[in-house]
């Protein structure tokens, strides 16, 4: 359970813990993968597109070098023609490639979001307690949008772009290799500044992304606590923070963008550097009759033409360092590594009849800080435990360790005499009924979600009211689930942590007579610090220091005048 | 989908919110005039050099006679070209300045406005729709001022300038151009009608997957809990597959108008070359215009091949716009009065419920029915009744989270309604059932409502709430930092700090609802006993369930079904044998004897 970070917040940056390498890259191929027989299509179509839109200049010059000064007027048409049709196969071919592409791209999104909310899923209650939720929100949906271009028509671009170059380059030197030597100097340069470029880009975009993954983490909790700002009357120190960090959006941004901005132009001005040099040059190598006019055209052309698709690179190259910040972000997100998932070769655990038993249990949240320390004790099928204790002694620790959502420092958990690490984690939590503190939490205010539901006594209704009771807007939304879940196998086990402390005692009453029903039969294991909600339970264990003090009836610890007398004594 | 009506258009609205900055966008929208200029121009120079010097019929004799023409022309070609080059990227600068400015105004003027809104708002907009305006909308805003305006300005100057120029040259190759004009229009129209629907559902869907995102990961404990991750991984593939699905039809609106438009595009050198050599022919157009036609061409092309991206980026900008401005131009209900009174001096604290009636907008059954009830300066007064019976909304009427239907509710004997906003809740301490606390320290979550307050303010605060043994247990303290919602506290620890935070504003008026509900009773007990040792006047209002804790109130009200059945002091109650003597009876394990 040892952590790594200290928990984040929106005032600092997340740290990263790889940054975008050879792996990230492979990865996003194998989401490419999967369509790679439609990006081949597609970029073949592009390439015989783009081959006939090639045909255009040459039927041009055709007209106009012979056909147009003979006056010939049919040929003129001929030509016409056979111009019309080279357009209309590039025309079919780009918009069959749009066809393809426009939906591949936005399939690969959806895989890669798919994925990242799966694994999501799977991460520990630790993981979404060590940073903020605007944070992890804004790589589900803002960073995956923006990746969608880079992966499917960036990719394709720059593949057209880098095929065309190479024909450009063969056709250049079969032409004139000394010019072409010209052209091709202002490659190391273009080199040296993009090599310079991409250093200082890939920090500024990673920046951006950073500040805005704090602003986000500000507006989500600040939405979300909207009510506590407007009762601390909070709302202007908030809006100056708010104001910071939107401020810290825009600056890095602007850095950004300076560098962004700048590929472009600096491209242009190396090429006609070397523009320049080839007229120069050739001229001169002209003047000593080692060139001819004819190439230094024809170079002059291709040095043009050259360029063309490296300032189109230059343009992908951008978006692909922009990007990287975000998918370096989100790959990391995926290889979260899950810490409790099923071992190898792990079995269903089979119905549950309800035996649990702690052997040595020892458990820590942080490394160093024990907050069980070697637990034992046995439950028999059908036995109502109830736990009480000071907040903060472990209570609802050991009930969350039986559920497994966390792993043991050491130690052993046996449900039926099996070692719940050894079962699915599937078979082991369908069978429990856990009603947690923390959905109280998050529930908002339960009274305002329940004022027009009556709860009622019948079991069938409380079991529903129980639901509505933990029911937050979230749940409620839940509610066809939950209708879905209730048909299921009834669960072996139950867990009620504090399930009933804001409810008031009337209520809790009414419930009672429903959840005896519920309890009966079942092993129970109950949180609470109402006294009469506990005191008929078979077992009550006093949690203190890590570890249980007192354990026995109500009966038997009220005359051993101990820690739960003095509670008892206290509540009179 | 309702259209509202906003009292400013859209690009009127954004014209407000670049106030300021008008000159530079200006300046940017020239610059951008400029650099197109040039882009037509720089050919020029590297066209003259082949004409003159290397495809020229003396071409080599001019070289060697002309050199200083020669090396002029190359530095002008590269000396334009650079220009051209500074301008694009200073230009490109000057857009991204005015549109951060623009979306750093509208960002903090919309979340100051999500602030002061009342609840009615926040039962009507969920969080991840909140958010999905705040980030992916104005985004969309953003690239509006700094891409799609420069783009229709980049393909207006361009058109425009090179029609003029060709119309100089040759009416009739220039008109047999320009007669595509219409075709375009037409398109465009077509295409902006069909594709803005579109946009306006993709935001839809994009917000649903926002929420459904946000709120799966807002309930990961609920989640793991009821074991329900497969439900929510299909619940969200719903969303997530919606959203890809209605991204491929927006964009597949365009895939279809594309041939149309690529046509047209294509058509320009097919019309070059069948209305161009039949002129050639019949000697009414000369070669070296036909070529300057051919060589401008692109700049008549290229604006209609961006056409769909552009007009695409327009309407998704539209499609967010409508979401942000009705947020903008949103007014909330529960505001300052025009002529409320000022009140700088600290309350002395007399809460008071005249004949109060209230009930939610959106339901038709009453909440409170006809409470009156008063509070003195310093007295505690215990508020209990069954869940649901108006508690909750009965407390959140003083710091006027809601307006009662009727009756009034007085503080310091002046209706809440005509106090100031501001000085009303800073006097008013509360802290509510479900407690949220901030990814922060221990100790700026309890100094939230007080920056300044002292070291020594908080630890009593935090003593007053016994948060301070378990606090100062903590690795690091006060400086411990909790996860959002509090992760890693206990549900009583929570509370607790809860508790102090309220506390840590010295309130006139301390609001608990519920507030102790999870803390254990030896702990409550020491808090009861320092609440009613404060180092300062403080009238208590307390929601509770436990005896304990309403036992040695000044006065406790009974609500049941929104009315008040019962009041007096705990004696009194329990000697008039109702629901509170019930309760009591029921709680201290006597059960048996009320109901055996």
């Amino acid at each position: 359970m040892a952590k790594t970070h200290p928990r984040n917040t929106y005032r600092v940056d997340e740290t990263l813990e790889e940054p975008f390498n050879l792996r990230h890259l492979l990865r996003a191929g194998s989401y490419i993968k999967k369509y790679g027989k439609k990006m081949i299509l597609a970029l073949t179509l592009s390439i015989f597109g783009a081959m006939a839109a090639l045909c255009a200049p040459k039927i041009t010059k055709e007209a106009l070098d012979v056909v147009i000064p003979a006056k010939d007027k049919a040929g003129l048409n001929r030509l016409l023609l056979l111009l019309i049709l080279a357009y209309g196969v590039s025309i079919l071919f780009f918009t069959i490639r749009q066809h393809i592409m426009e939906r591949t791209s936005q399939d690969i999104v959806y895989d890669i979001r798919k994925d990242l909310f799966a694994h999501l899923q799977k991460l520990p209650f630790q993981y979404y307690g060590d940073r903020p939720h605007g944070k992890i929100l804004i790589r589900v949906v803002n960073y995956v949008n923006s990746v969608c271009d880079m992966l499917s028509n960036g990719l394709i671009n720059a593949i057209l772009e880098i095929i065309n170059l190479i024909f450009i380059v063969i056709f250049m030197f079969t032409t004139d290799v000394k010019l072409s030597l010209v052209v091709i100097t202002g490659v190391p340069v273009l080199a040296v500044f993009l090599f310079w470029i991409k250093a200082h880009q890939r920090k500024a975009w990673r920046l951006v992304s950073n500040k805005n993954s704090n602003l986000n983490a500000y507006l989500q909790e600040n939405i979300v606590g909207a009510k506590i700002t407007q009762i601390f009357a909070r709302e202007e120190e908030n809006a100056a923070i708010f104001e910071d960090l939107s401020n810290d959006c825009r600056k890095t941004w602007m850095g950004a963008v300076r560098y962004t901005n700048s590929v472009w132009p600096g491209i242009d001005s190396i090429s006609v550097f070397v523009r320049g040099a080839i007229l120069v040059v050739g001229l001169l190598l002209f003047v000593e009759g080692q060139e001819t006019l004819g190439a230094i055209v024809a170079i002059s052309s291709y040095a043009s033409r050259f360029w063309q698709p490296i300032m189109n690179l230059g343009n992908i190259f951008n978006n692909f360092i922009n990007n990287m910040a975000y998918l370096e972000r989100i790959f990391e997100t995926i290889d979260e590594p899950v810490e409790i998932k099923d071992k190898e070769g792990a079995t269903d655990i089979g119905r549950i009849k309800g035996e649990v038993e702690f052997q040595h249990v020892s458990f820590s949240y942080e490394e160093g800080k024990e907050v069980l320390h070697d637990v034992s004790f046995k439950v028999t099928p059908g036995q109502s435990i109830a736990l009480v204790g000071p907040t903060g002694a472990g209570k609802s620790t050991i009930v969350s360790l039986i559920s497994r959502f966390y792993n043991l420092d050491s130690g052993k958990i046996l449900i039926d005499g099996q070692d719940i690490s050894e079962v699915t984690l599937r078979s082991l939590r369908s069978q429990m009924g856990i009603m947690l503190q923390d959905s109280f939490i998050f529930s908002g205010t339960v009274e305002d979600n329940i004022r027009y539901g009556k709860l009622d006594a019948t079991s069938e209704e409380i079991q529903k009211a129980s639901v509505t009771v933990c029911a937050d807007a979230f749940i409620s939304k839940m509610q066809k689930g939950y209708q879905t879940e209730v048909k299921e196998p009834d669960p072996a086990l139950l867990v009620l942590d504090e399930a009933t402390s804001s409810i008031d005692v009337q209520t809790e009453r009414a419930l009672q007579k429903g959840l005896d029903a519920m309890l009966k039969g079942r092993t129970s294991f109950i949180i609470a610090h109402r006294l009469s909600t506990i005191k008929n339970c078979d077992q009550i264990m006093y949690i203190d220091h890590g570890g249980i003090t007192e354990a026995g009836t109500h009966e038997e610890l009220m005359a051993k005048k101990g820690q739960y007398y003095h509670l008892y004594m206290s509540q009179l | 989908m309702q259209k509202k009506k906003f009292p400013r258009t859209k690009l009127q609205w954004i014209w407000d919110n670049i106030a300021g900055l008008r000159i530079v966008f200006i300046l940017a929208i020239i610059g951008t005039l400029l650099y197109n200029l040039l882009q037509l121009t720089v050919p020029f120079f590297s066209q003259m050099i082949v004409d003159r010097f290397l495809t020229g019929d003396n071409a080599a004799v001019h070289f060697q006679e002309h050199k200083g023409e020669f090396y002029t022309l190359i530095v002008a070609m590269i000396g334009f070209t650079l220009l051209r080059a500074i301008i694009v990227y200073l230009d490109c600068m000057a857009y991204e300045h005015v549109s951060q400015r623009a979306l750093f105004r509208i960002r903090n003027y919309l979340f100051e406005k999500i602030e002061c809104q009342d609840m009615h708002f926040y039962n009507e907009y969920r969080t991840g729709d909140l958010m999905t305006r705040l980030t992916g909308d104005l985004d969309a805003i953003r690239h509006n001022i700094a891409w799609v305006i420069r783009m229709i300005i980049e393909c207006f100057a361009l058109f425009t300038v090179v029609s003029i120029y060709f119309f100089s040259m040759n009416v009739k190759m220039a008109l047999c151009i320009v007669a595509m004009a219409p075709v375009i229009f037409l398109i465009v129209f077509t295409f902006r009608k069909k594709v803005a629907p579109m946009h306006a559902l993709l935001r839809e869907k994009h917000a649903q997957m926002n929420t459904a995102a946000q709120e799966n990961i807002s309930g990961n404990r609920v989640v793991k809990a009821f074991s329900r991750e497969d439900y929510e991984i299909e619940k969200f593939d719903q969303s997530n597959h919606d959203y890809a699905e209605t991204n491929k039809k927006t964009r597949l609106v365009w895939v279809k108008f594309f041939p149309f438009v690529e046509t047209c595009a294509n058509l320009l050198p097919v019309i070059l070359l069948w209305v161009g050599g039949t002129l050639l022919m019949k000697d009414e157009m000369t070669m070296g215009e036909y070529v300057a036609f051919s060589g401008l061409m692109w700049a008549i092309a290229n604006p209609m091949r961006l056409l769909g991206n552009i007009l695409n980026e327009f309407q998704r900008f539209s499609a967010a716009a409508d979401k942000v401005m009705e947020i903008y131009y949103s007014e909330p209900s529960i505001v300052d009065a025009p002529d409320a009174l000022d009140h700088p001096d600290r309350f002395k604290g007399k809460v008071e419920f005249r004949h109060v009636s209230f009930q939610y907008e959106d339901s038709d059954l009453p909440v409170l029915e006809d409470i009156s009830f008063t509070a003195a300066p310093g007295e505690t007064i215990a508020i209990m009744g069954e869940t649901g019976c108006g508690k909750t909304s009965l407390i959140q009427l003083i710091p006027r989270f809601y307006e009662p239907t009727r009756g009034q509710v007085l503080v310091d004997d002046m209706d809440v309604s005509k106090l100031k906003l501001q000085q009303l809740r800073t006097s008013i301490g509360m802290a509510t059932q479900d407690v949220l606390l901030y990814s922060d320290t221990i100790d700026g979550n309890i100094a939230y409502g007080d920056l300044n307050i002292s070291k020594e303010n908080v630890l009593k605060v935090s003593r007053y709430a016994a948060a301070d043994e378990f606090i100062s247990k903590m690795p690091d303290g006060y400086n411990t930092i909790v996860g959002e919602r509090g992760v890693g506290l206990s549900g009583g620890q929570k509370q607790r700090i809860s508790l102090a935070r309220a506390l840590a504003i010295r309130p006139s008026i301390l609001i608990l609802d519920d507030t102790t509900s999870a803390v254990d009773m030896e702990t409550e007990k020491q808090i009861q006993k320092s609440l009613s040792e404060l180092d300062f006047p403080c009238t208590k209002i307390i929601i509770a369930q436990r005896i304990s804790t309403t036992k040695t109130a000044d006065h406790i009200l009974i609500l049941q079904h929104g009315k008040i059945t019962e009041q007096g002091t705990h004696e009194e109650l329990i000697q008039k044998g109702g629901y509170y003597a019930d309760l009591v009876a029921l709680q201290t394990g006597k059960e048996e004897m009320v109901h055996g």
